[in-house]
């Protein structure tokens, strides 16, 4: 594989950037943090569908010989894949919005603050029995 | 029949469980007629799935090129005696925790979504056994994670829905990393047929990348599986869940992961990759005594049970990295006997928090007193699980022990020994706090609704039982299933040459 430095490294910086945000404490981040990292995977599937490699595509035309085009089956991957990535993010959405009704927290400090260190423990043992 | 015809079985297992969700979401209210309506879908599913355990045996695996499309370009289903067996299980799960949640609430009570859910869990469960490739895995994973994403903040309250969160925000990151992961094997192979695969593997033994490959797979999978150091989700997630759907995903879901292992270790990557097999066994030591070390801290009755499955994943996983024949059928049979018990376990549980309105074993009692036959059932279960003769639990881990101790593992081995005597230990906790102690202050609620729930139990302990006492016959079937697993060009010739058979009908 040659010449595909630049997707690698927009890939490394958007799995770093993702998983950063997924593991940051604001629900608002964790949100975001999955949007990047389902689209990083995108990108991944998008640079295989180039031709680097002299990898012709699956597609031949009418006297057997190949067509000089890209491999369609990458994208036809990304589609199905953006397509469950919506799906997912759909659903964070509503459980992030959800724990923010139930409980008023946009942060894991706020979501698990009766079971800190020092915390209402004893207190949330009461109300959960 | 022609084979064509029977081919189509094994997309009906994927199929049947769909429409009869769609099916139920057309008439929202719960009533008695939906439930019988389940009951029959998912006996049905049973007996198809038991009928092709026995008939793929007999003639080799089932294969149908979904749409009629050539093998390597369009989407392939193999139902094989492995894949036959875990849908027998799926099936057999579902069906008794669907009966258990019938017998908990009556019908106007039952959340009306939570069938519906139920059956689209179970058709991306289905359709991850049966898949022929790795991206529809992909696609499986997904519908299978929706699901339980759905159904697990379904009916948990303000104060538990948060225990969802870390187990929806691990899978994602598993999700995405699964997906480059796909995008890498194409690139590497320029295909994601299983059957294709395998030959284009075997030329890049050796070769640094596929090892890579394979470290990022076992990554993905054992995250869904559960294995040391990526189960934390589990235990954190699963009580939340109401006892019946509970108990059908710690039968299920993690075995999923175990049998996509199996699948991916034992047929498509070659046997030659021996550092990611010591790698799997190693971790799976490690996940067996940390699972049954978190089990014996806990005190609450479904906590205990989830740190179990973390345990009792070491095992099977331990028996994948073994790798070998013997160590297959081991694995396989220890699946089987696993996911029932582990079930039927979920389910007590259940009936504990039930009679005495908390899983807390400070505060439980009694219950050998009031319910024998729930003492029975739970007395069977745990000492399968522990690995008492002649219990079902015995023959898998004397299997697995004896493979390792023919391979010299005596340190893998030791660390089994010790989780086996752990997990007999923590038993003994639920065992001396729900049933041996005294009446608890509050007088216990053990109505007929908890019978008829013990009496499901007591069902899945007969079936565990029969595995128990016909030990035999049934690692018959799991060698079969293990060294049909094990034979990469047999599953190459099994799908390929479905290449031959001509469907009716139009063809693209």
């Amino acid at each position: 594989m040659t010449n595909q430095l630049e997707a690698a490294l927009l890939v490394f910086v958007l799995f770093t950037a993702g998983i950063y945000l997924c593991l940051s404490r604001r629900f608002l981040r964790i949100l975001f943090g999955f949007l990047i990292l389902s689209n990083a995977a995108n990108v991944v599937l998008i640079a295989i569908s180039g031709d680097p490699t002299g990898r012709g595509s699956g597609t031949v035309d009418a006297d057997g010989g190949a067509l000089n085009r890209i491999d369609p089956l990458p994208q036809a991957l990304i589609l199905t894949a953006i397509v469950i990535g919506f799906a997912v993010a759909s659903y964070l959405t509503v459980l992030l919005y959800r724990l923010y009704t139930d409980r008023g927290a946009a942060s894991m400090d706020t979501l698990y603050a009766d079971e800190a260190p020092g915390g209402a423990v004893a207190k949330a043992k009461e109300d959960r029995l | 029949m022609s084979s064509t015809l029977l081919a189509n079985f094994a997309g009906l297992t994927v199929m049947i469980p769909v429409i009869a969700a769609l099916l139920m979401l057309l008439g929202p209210r719960p009533t008695g007629l939906r439930r019988s309506f389940a009951t029959g879908v998912l006996t049905a599913l049973l007996g198809l799935a038991l009928w092709m355990v026995v008939h793929v045996q007999a003639t080799g695996p089932l294969v149908l090129r979904v749409g009629g499309w050539m093998t390597p370009y369009g989407i392939v289903l193999v139902v094989d005696t492995l894949a036959a067996i875990m849908l027998s299980l799926s099936s057999f799960t579902a069906l008794s925790c669907a009966l258990y949640g019938f017998a908990e609430t009556s019908a106007k009570e039952e959340h009306p979504l939570r069938l519906p859910l139920l059956l689209f869990l179970l058709s991306g469960i289905n359709l991850s056994f049966v898949t022929g490739d790795l991206f529809n895995l992909f696609v499986a994973f997904e519908v299978m994670l929706l699901s339980s994403y759905a159904l697990l903040t379904l009916e948990s309250g303000a104060n538990e829905s948060r225990r969802a969160l870390p187990y929806l925000t691990l899978n994602l990151v598993g999700s995405a990393v699964f997906l480059a992961t796909c995008g890498f094997a194409y690139s590497l192979f320029g295909t994601l047929n299983f059957a294709e695969i395998i030959g284009r593997a075997d030329l890049l033994v050796g070769d640094v990348r596929l090892t890579v490959l394979a470290i990022l797979l076992l990554l993905v999978f054992g995250l869904k599986a559960g294995v040391f150091p990526l189960y934390y989700w589990l235990p954190i997630s699963y009580p939340l869940l109401p006892a019946p759907m509970a108990a059908f995903y710690a039968g299920m879901l993690t075995k999923v992961g175990v049998y996509v292992l199996l699948r991916v270790f034992g047929t498509v990557m070659p046997p030659q990759l021996e550092s990611v097999h010591t790698l799997i066994g190693w971790t799976a030591g490690l996940t067996m005594v940390i699972g049954v070390l978190g089990a014996v801290a806990q005190g609450r009755v479904q906590t205990i049970l989830s740190f179990h499955i973390v345990s009792q994943i070491g095992f099977m996983v331990l028996a994948i990295g073994l790798y070998s024949p013997f160590a297959f059928t081991a694995a396989i049979f220890y699946i089987i006997h696993h996911i029932i018990v582990k079930a039927a376990l979920f389910l007590v549980g259940g009936v504990v928090i039930r009679a005495n309105g908390s899983d807390d074993l400070s505060r439980t009692g009694g219950l050998w007193r009031a319910a024998p036959w729930l003492g029975l059932v739970f007395v069977i279960q745990a000492m399968s699980l522990a690995g008492l003769p002649p219990l079902s639990g015995f023959w898998g881990k004397f299997m697995i022990i004896q493979e390792g101790l023919t391979q010299g593992e005596w340190v893998l081995i030791g660390l089994s020994l010790v989780a086996s005597v752990l997990t007999l230990m923590s038993m003994l906790k639920i065992w001396l706090g729900a049933f041996w102690r005294g009446e608890p202050a509050q007088p216990l609620n053990y109505d007929w609704r908890a019978k008829r729930m013990t009496a499901v139990g007591l069902g899945m302990v007969a079936v565990s039982l029969v595995i128990g006492f016909g030990a035999e016959s049934v690692v018959k079937v799991a060698r079969h299933a293990a060294i049909e697993t094990l034979n990469r060009p047999g599953y190459v010739n099994a799908v390929m040459s479905a290449n031959s058979t001509v469907y009716e009908g139009k063809h693209p």
